[in-house]
Order: structure tokens, then C-alpha cells, then sequence
């Protein structure tokens, strides 16, 4: 059954702050299993989308199922099964790594025995045991957001929102954990993912929406939506806005 | 170079000011009590110049012009970045040799709020020595020199606290430390008096302290004029140099300072603690309570901004130790007091999660357990103060048979600020300062509706605490020493039932409100 149930099914989701619309309806549904990109240009509304998504933005209309779950009506049960990276948030960031890690395996209840060996694992993994006993504070953006993503993946949850998730985290680490979200969704795992990196979605993910201006302009498999061309070409053709110059003359230097 | 330093100050102050009406209004308030300080300063002087005492003259310009550079110097520490629309480490991309970069945060020191005010209230004392035509004269550049001095002195104070600023530790502490010693100054300076004995006259010793600090620093500048008026060429001279190397001195470790400051920015030196500490995360229970308990108490223990809360708790009985004695009322009643200023510090607890806030709201944690998680954070650290204090102040003030029901009275009061506080955060977030920030720092977009709202969470703890805190008063003045026994009951009922009715109503209120509240915090301006 879970099979047919889609992991996440956004239907109709509207968000206006304060008269203008950032979200204007938008239905996407990424199927279980799938590794979904989720690109735009700034200000498309794909952190609004992500955060209604995830229980964190309450919609104006419209409505986010997870594994058949509605995110609105029992979001502590939604909520169980989403490990939520969220974009420009802060972490309890006084606490130590390994103390933030600890702290949301304990949020989600995981039992006192488990706890240690999963936050061991996430710190090798996110390459952080080094970082282990140092305030999250002290953290380069990099590490910060390696961290975060080890909290979304502490209680091992069924789908996992990712908001820009690889931004400012070094190639090597970057690589480390695109294996590891390979082998989540190999398990059944699904994700969801936002991404300015064309090439990143193009390579990992199998499904990709462009959404601008709070739409979505193209939704499929990401060979359905760039259609022959690479999808760094079809996402400047459906959003638009490419210059052709090369610069002011002023700033060639010869 | 430095005038298009100024201009572009004065143009991010205007953009602030006109996009944020509450920031004008702050700065319109800032403006009026600078206004009214020099009017002060002015009635001061004119008084004095009437007098024509040049002792109690040369007494209260030293005085007041050492406050107002040691003021300077303080001030920074306090409240980290003060003025940091423009800094060393913002002009640093701009080709500006350091020599311009001091120059134009000078002038920006000195035509802020704080400097046009230090200068006007400078060159005013000049009046004082009216009746001495030289030392008008040269009053006037001493003037000048003086505000210099603490202009660049409180520029010095910035950079270090700022390079401080690597040493994340080091500033908060620093901070935490100077608040305590500006509040405590007074009782500590009044225990001093009393120490020192009325054996010397007060008059004496206060021109004593003006006589020594003419000599020093930051009361040179200010001492020049007295001691010409007063015929003391030699000294005056001397005064004079000693000011003048003040200011090179200071103007050479700035630039020092600086230099260092600027090849180092904000070097972050990463303290890490040995893996495997989890501290009170490897201690309390896992689920939503232990996890929030772990994270509130630890942020109680480490968090300067909640540690301010708790400077009250020895503040209060030490306050009124000086004021009113050992056996008066007010001392008795320290726990009482200690317990009210507790009760109600947790009424917008979310706020300092600040967005991380988001994190909570993730993970899908009940309402009641968050609720009770907090509760049980603050009272872990609030309970056992207040017991303390009622413990030591009554064997102080060899009362210990009022100690059920102050005890009565004062837990009381903390239950019901506990109960009321986990409904009144799940409905309330307030601009608080961002962590790591100074915990010093007024915070724009405070608004008088947040302040009017925390009289309604008094009232509300008054009520609740009521039945003990009237039970324990009757006790008193009845002199029955049971009813403290009773009060004591009373509170521990009363409260145990208010803080379930609260954890269960501010837990529902919560996962409806959640959402919202962190709307509402991301839009402060501290994030």
C-alpha cells in the first residue's frame, strides 16, 4: 500500500504574507521511493513550499499529506515520519554537535540505548567527530548545515525535506552524503530536495518541479522535463531572464 | 574619505529610522534625554559658576568628566556593538589606510547621539571658571580633549570587546560581569561608606577621590582648568602632558588593536570540548520532556540571557540588606521578592529559542511535554534559589520561625509564575536579543502592547498565589506560627494544580499556536 500512497502530496497550497502571494497554488506529488528535486530562481517560494509541507507554515489554502498523513490535521504523527532540514533557521546552536544530536534523537523519543551508536554514525558520516564536543556556534556554514541535516536524519524518517542542503558543505562531504542519500532511497527512503545546482539535481535526483513565481512550471521524472536538452537549458527557458552580454565595457580588462 | 564615512552613516541611520517607526521613536527618546542631560549639565554649571567655590567646582567636573570617559569605556562592553553600522571590520574592504579608518570612526564617534552630547556637556562645564578669564580659555580646548579621550577611548573599548569577539566565551562573560558590577556598584560603593566609617568627612573624601583622579587618565583633561583657576601653573602643565600622552596612548593601542583586529577578523578559536560530554543530555530521560528539560536547564546554567535573570536572585537580598538592615521587613521578605522576579522571567520562553524554535516545531514534540520540559528546566534552577535565599536570609536575620511561611509565600508565587508562564509563552513571543549577543542589548520592535502584557501575567500570578500569600500575611500579623505551615501546603497545592491546568491549556494552546509563533519571531529584526 505504501507503495501507492506518494510520500508527499501538496494539493492547492496557497501562502500570501501580507497581500502578496509568495505560494499560488501549487500541487506536486513526489511518489515513495523517488529522489525529487525541487528547483527555482530566488523568490520562487520553495522554502514557503517546503515549510507548509513540513507542518512549520500554516497554508491559506490547500492542504500536505505525508504517506497518507495530513501534515494540518494529526501533524505530530506527520511529523514522526519527516526529517526536516530547514532553510535560514536557526539550531540550538549553544549546544555542542554531539549535545544537538543527542538532544533531537531524544526529542523524537528514541530509546536511551540507541541513542549513542545513531549519533556516532551521523558524526562519521557528516565527517563532524573532530566537531563533536565543539558549540554548534563555533561551526563554518558548511558544518552547521551538515549538522542540521544529521538531526533531519536522526530518527530515521520515512521522507526527508531537504532545503538547500548541500550549500556551502565541501565537495568530499557533499559526496560522502550523496551516497548516503543513494542508499535511503535505495532502502524506500524518499527525499525531497531543494537545490540552486542544476548539475546536483540533474545527477542525483529522478524527479524534478520547476516552480517560479509560486507555480509550478514543469513536473515529472527529470528526463520527462528536460526533454533531450540538460536541465541547466530547459530551466533558464522555462523561467526566463538569461542576458547575453558580455559585461560593461569598463570592466574588460583589455 | 572620512566625510563620505560620515555621510553614509547619517544615510543607514535615516534608512533605519524611517523603515522602522518604533526605532525612530527610540531614537526620538534618545534625543530628548540627551536634551535633557545638557540642560542638566547646564543648571549643574551655571549653579556652580554662581557658587564660585572652586573646591566644589574642581570636585564635580573631575568627578564628572572621569564618570563620563570610565562611562565610555564601559559602555561598549556592555552593550556589544553599540553603534556597529559602521566598524573596522566593515570599512576593511575599502582601500582606507588604518590611519583614515581611525579618523573616520572617529568622527562618526564623536557626531553620534552620544558624542554632540559628550562634547555640548564638556565644553558647558567651561562656565564654571567664568570668574578665571585663562582658565575659560583653556577650559575650552581641554574640553575638546576631553570628549576626544572618550570618544576614542570607547572606539578602543569597542574593538577590543569586538576581538573579544573570537573569544565567544570571554565577551559574554565580560558582559555578565560588568552588568553585575554597575548594579552592584551602588551597595558595594554604600558598604564601603559605612566600612570606611563616618570618622572622615564625605565632603572630604569625595575631593580626595577628585584630587587623586585629576592625576590619572581620564581625569586629567578635566582637572586642567582648577588647578589654573586655582593658580597652580606647574600641575596644570603636568595635567595637560598626562592628557595629552592619554590620547596618543590610547590612539597607539587602538591602532594596535585594530591592526591585529583586521588581519584576524573575528577569528573564531573553536574550544572544544572532549567528545562524549553530553552533560545533562546524557542525564535526563529521552522523549520531548527530558530533551526539552536538558536543553532549558542547560541554557539556564550557560545562556547569559537567562543568567541575567538569575543576577537578581543574591541581588535582591543584598540590595536590601544596605537599605533597610538586617531585621527589617523588606530583607525578611527577600525570597518573596526573589520568587515574584523569577516567576515571571519564563512568560515569553520561546522567544530565545529564536528561530531555532523551528527545530522544536519539527520534530513534532506533544505541547504538554515542551510545556513541561521548560517548566521543569526553570524550576530546577528557580526552586532551589529561592529556598536558598529564604533559608539564608531568615537564619541572617535570626527569623527562622517565619521560614514555613515565607517559604509559603514565595514558592507560591514561583508555582503560580510557573503555571501562568506555560500558557502566556504559548500565546507571546517578544524581540529578545539573539543568542551570543550581548544580553545587554535593547532590542528594537519591543512594543507597548509586550509591555502592557506583562502586567496581565503579574496579575495572573498574583491571583493564583493569593490563597498562600494572604494565608502567610495573616500569619504574621496574627503571629500564628502555623498559619506558615499552612501557607506552605497551600502553595504547594494550589501551585501543583495551577501548573497542571497550565501545562495541559498552554500545551493545547501551543500546537495550534506554533506555526505562528515562529512567523512571528522570524520577523524580528534580531532573527
Amino acid at each position: 500500500m505504501s507503495t501507492l500512497t506518494p510520500a508527499l502530496q501538496l494539493s492547492g497550497l496557497v501562502k500570501s504574507f501580507s497581500g502578496t502571494p509568495a505560494v499560488a497554488g501549487i500541487d506536486l506529488v513526489v511518489p515513495a521511493g523517488s529522489f525529487y528535486g525541487l528547483v527555482g530562481p530566488n523568490g520562487a517560494g520553495k522554502t514557503t513550499t517546503l515549510s507548509m509541507a513540513t507542518g512549520l507554515l500554516q497554508p491559506d489554502a490547500g492542504s500536505a499529506h505525508v504517506h497518507g498523513v495530513d501534515v494540518w490535521a494529526q501533524p505530530v504523527e506527520a511529523k514522526r515520519i519527516i526529517g526536516n532540514l530547514a532553510d535560514g533557521v536557526r539550531l540550538f546552536d549553544r549546544l555542542t554537535g554531539e549535545q544537538l544530536l543527542t538532544y533531537t534523537a531524544m526529542m523524537f523519543g528514541i530509546p536511551r540505548p540507541e541513542i549513542a551508536g545513531r549519533v556516532g554514525d551521523l558524526l562519521d558520516l557528516m565527517d563532524l567527530r573532530e566537531a563533536a564536543g565543539t558549540i554548534v556556534a563555533d561551526y563554518s556554514a558548511g558544518m552547521t548545515k551538515k549538522i542540521a541535516l544529521a538531526c533531519a536524519l536522526v530518527h530515521a524518517p520515512r521522507l526527508l525535506v531537504l532545503d538547500e542542503p548541500f550549500e556551502s558543505v565541501d565537495p568530499v562531504s557533499a559526496a560522502n552524503i550523496e551516497d548516503v542519500l543513494r542508499g535511503y532511497t535505495r532502502s524506500g527512503g524518499s527525499i525531497i530536495i531543494s537545490s540552486h545546482s542544476m548539475d546536483l539535481v540533474q545527477r542525483m535526483c529522478d524527479h524534478v518541479a520547476v516552480i517560479a513565481a509560486g507555480r509550478v512550471l514543469a513536473a515529472g521524472t527529470v528526463d520527462e522535463v528536460r526533454g533531450g536538452e540538460t536541465l541547466q537549458d530547459r530551466f533558464i527557458d522555462l523561467v526566463g531572464g538569461r542576458h547575453t552580454s558580455e559585461g560593461p565595457q569598463w570592466l574588460r580588462q583589455s | 574619505m572620512v566625510a563620505t564615512v560620515l555621510r553614509l552613516r547619517y544615510r543607514i541611520l535615516g534608512n533605519i529610522l524611517s523603515r522602522n517607526p518604533w526605532q525612530l521613536v527610540g531614537f526620538c527618546l534618545g534625543v530628548l534625554s540627551a536634551l535633557w542631560l545638557l540642560a542638566l549639565v547646564a543648571f549643574a554649571m551655571i549653579a556652580l559658576a554662581g557658587l564660585g567655590d572652586a573646591s566644589v567646582s574642581r570636585m564635580v567636573v573631575v568627578l564628572g568628566g572621569s564618570a563620563l570617559v570610565a562611562g565610555w569605556v564601559i559602555g561598549p562592553l556592555l552593550i556589544a556593538g553599540m553603534d556597529t553600522t559602521v566598524d573596522a571590520g566593515r570599512l576593511a574592504p575599502f582601500p582606507l589606510t588604518r590611519r583614515q579608518v581611525m579618523l573616520a570612526l572617529t568622527g562618526t564617534g564623536a557626531t553620534g547621539v552620544p558624542g554632540i552630547t559628550t562634547t555640548l556637556a564638556a565644553l558647558i562645564t567651561a562656565i564654571v571658571w567664568w570668574r578665571s578669564p585663562v582658565a575659560l580659555l583653556v577650559a575650552v580646548p581641554c574640553a575638546l580633549l576631553g570628549a576626544l579621550v572618550c570618544v576614542i577611548a570607547g572606539r578602543l573599548a569597542g574593538t577590543l570587546s569586538a576581538s573579544l569577539g573570537g573569544n565567544r566565551r570571554g565577551r559574554e562573560l565580560v558582559g555578565t560581569l560588568a552588568l553585575g558590577l554597575v548594579i552592584m556598584a551602588g551597595p558595594i560603593l554604600s558598604a564601603v561608606a559605612v566600612g570606611v566609617g563616618a570618622a572622615v568627612d564625605a565632603v572630604d573624601r569625595v575631593a580626595l577621590a577628585a584630587d587623586v583622579l585629576g592625576w590619572t587618565p581620564i581625569g586629567a583633561a578635566w582637572a586642567v582648568p582648577a588647578d589654573l583657576a586655582a593658580g597652580t601653573w606647574a600641575s596644570a602643565l603636568v595635567k595637560v602632558l598626562i592628557a595629552v600622552a592619554t590620547l596618543a596612548g590610547l590612539w597607539l593601542i587602538w591602532s594596535r588593536a585594530l591592526a591585529v583586529g583586521v588581519v584576524a577578523p573575528r577569528h573564531r578559536v573553536a574550544r572544544a570540548a572532549d567528545p562524549g560530554r553530553l552533560g545533562l543530555f546524557g542525564l535526563m530521560p529521552t522523549g520531548g520532556v527530558g530533551a526539552t528539560w536538558a536543553r532549558s536547564l542547560t541554557a539556564w546554567l550557560r545562556d547569559p540571557r537567562y543568567l541575567r535573570q538569575l543576577i537578581f536572585v543574591p541581588l535582591f537580598p543584598a540590595l536590601f540588606a544596605f537599605t533597610g538592615g538586617l531585621r527589617e521587613g523588606p530583607f525578611v521578605a527577600s525570597a518573596v521578592i526573589v520568587a515574584f522576579v523569577l516567576s515571571i522571567t519564563g512568560y515569553t520562553d520561546i522567544s530565545y529559542d529564536g528561530t531555532a524554535f523551528a527545530s522544536v516545531l519539527s520534530t513534532g514534540v506533544r505541547g504538554w511535554q515542551d510545556r513541561l520540559g521548560r517548566l521543569l528546566g526553570a524550576a530546577t534552577v528557580g526552586i532551589p534559589a529561592v529556598v536558598l535565599v529564604a533559608i539564608v536570609t531568615l537564619v541572617i536575620a535570626d527569623a527562622v520561625a517565619l521560614l514555613p511561611g515565607v517559604l509559603g509565600a514565595a514558592l507560591g508565587i514561583l508555582l503560580a509564575g510557573y503555571a501562568v508562564s506555560a500558557v502566556s509563552s504559548a500565546l507571546i513571543v517578544s524581540p529578545v536579543s539573539a543568542p551570543g549577543d550581548s544580553p545587554f542589548k535593547t532590542v528594537p520592535g519591543q512594543t507597548f502592547l509586550n509591555g502592557l502584557l506583562v502586567f496581565v501575567v503579574m496579575a495572573g500570578v498574583l491571583v493564583l498565589a493569593a490563597p498562600s500569600l494572604i494565608t502567610t500575611v495573616i500569619g504574621l500579623v496574627t503571629g500564628t506560627v502555623q498559619l506558615g505551615w499552612i501557607a506552605l501546603a497551600i502553595a504547594v497545592v494550589v501551585g501543583s494544580a495551577a501548573i497542571t491546568g497550565g501545562v495541559i491549556v498552554g500545551g493545547r494552546t501551543l500546537e495550534r499556536t506554533g506555526p505562528s509563533l515562529l512567523l512571528r519571531i522570524k520577523a524580528f529584526p534580531t532573527g
